[in-house]
């Protein structure tokens, strides 16, 4: 699924292991969520959208 | 206070603490059975891979999954993933010996009861799931 979250957290400043630790899951989660390798859960979607205070629909693009 | 990170520190040393446990457990049975030599190498086996759990999980994502598969949902997702796989490979063996058994006109056993257990197990395991949600 198509998503902004590479991007978030390039503004952000954040690397991708301290996003990773911030959402409690690995580095390579991130990363595999960044390259559009894996669609995260819902729960987890919600958490990366609030922890860039954005929409889930903001960060993901469902229709992509 | 038990902290995430502590939980995924300890549960770090779960795999390859079953692995070694195993091992030792194979070893008591062989040596039992009269061929120590034989659980020395199961034994071995089994150190090595938990061994290889340890030195080689920053190196494979493959080896950090096996090593702690309950690490995140991503890792939980391929576990499961692969669990499910693996099973399907062991069925399908377990029917193709059943199969053989049956054509040689031999007893398909004990391959009959490991299919039926098999096949009882993922009923039980569909009705209890699907009671869940």
């Amino acid at each position: 699924m198509r998503n902004r979250i590479r991007e978030l957290r390039g503004e952000a400043g954040l690397s991708q292991g301290q996003l990773a630790d911030a959402m409690g899951v690995s580095r390579q989660t991130i990363n595999a969520i960044e390259t559009e390798r894996y669609t995260p859960s819902l729960p987890l979607a919600i958490s990366l959208a609030r922890h860039f205070s954005h929409s889930v629909e903001e960060v993901f693009d469902a229709d992509a | 206070m038990q902290t995430l990170k502590d939980t995924y520190r300890r549960s770090r040393w779960v795999m390859p603490g079953v692995a070694v446990v195993l091992g030792a457990v194979f070893m008591v049975a062989q040596w039992i059975g009269g061929h120590p030599a034989a659980g020395a190498v199961s034994f071995a086996i089994m150190a090595v891979f938990a061994a290889v759990l340890v030195l080689l999980e920053s190196r494979s994502g493959a080896v950090e999954i096996m090593r702690r598969p309950a690490r995140d949902e991503r890792a939980r997702n391929i576990d499961l993933a692969a669990t499910a796989f693996s099973g399907i490979v062991v069925i399908t063996v377990i029917l193709v010996a059943v199969m053989v058994q049956l054509a040689r006109g031999e007893d398909p056993s004990p391959y009959a009861q490991l299919g039926a257990v098999s096949g009882v197990a993922y009923l039980v395991a569909l009705v209890g799931m699907q009671r869940r949600g």
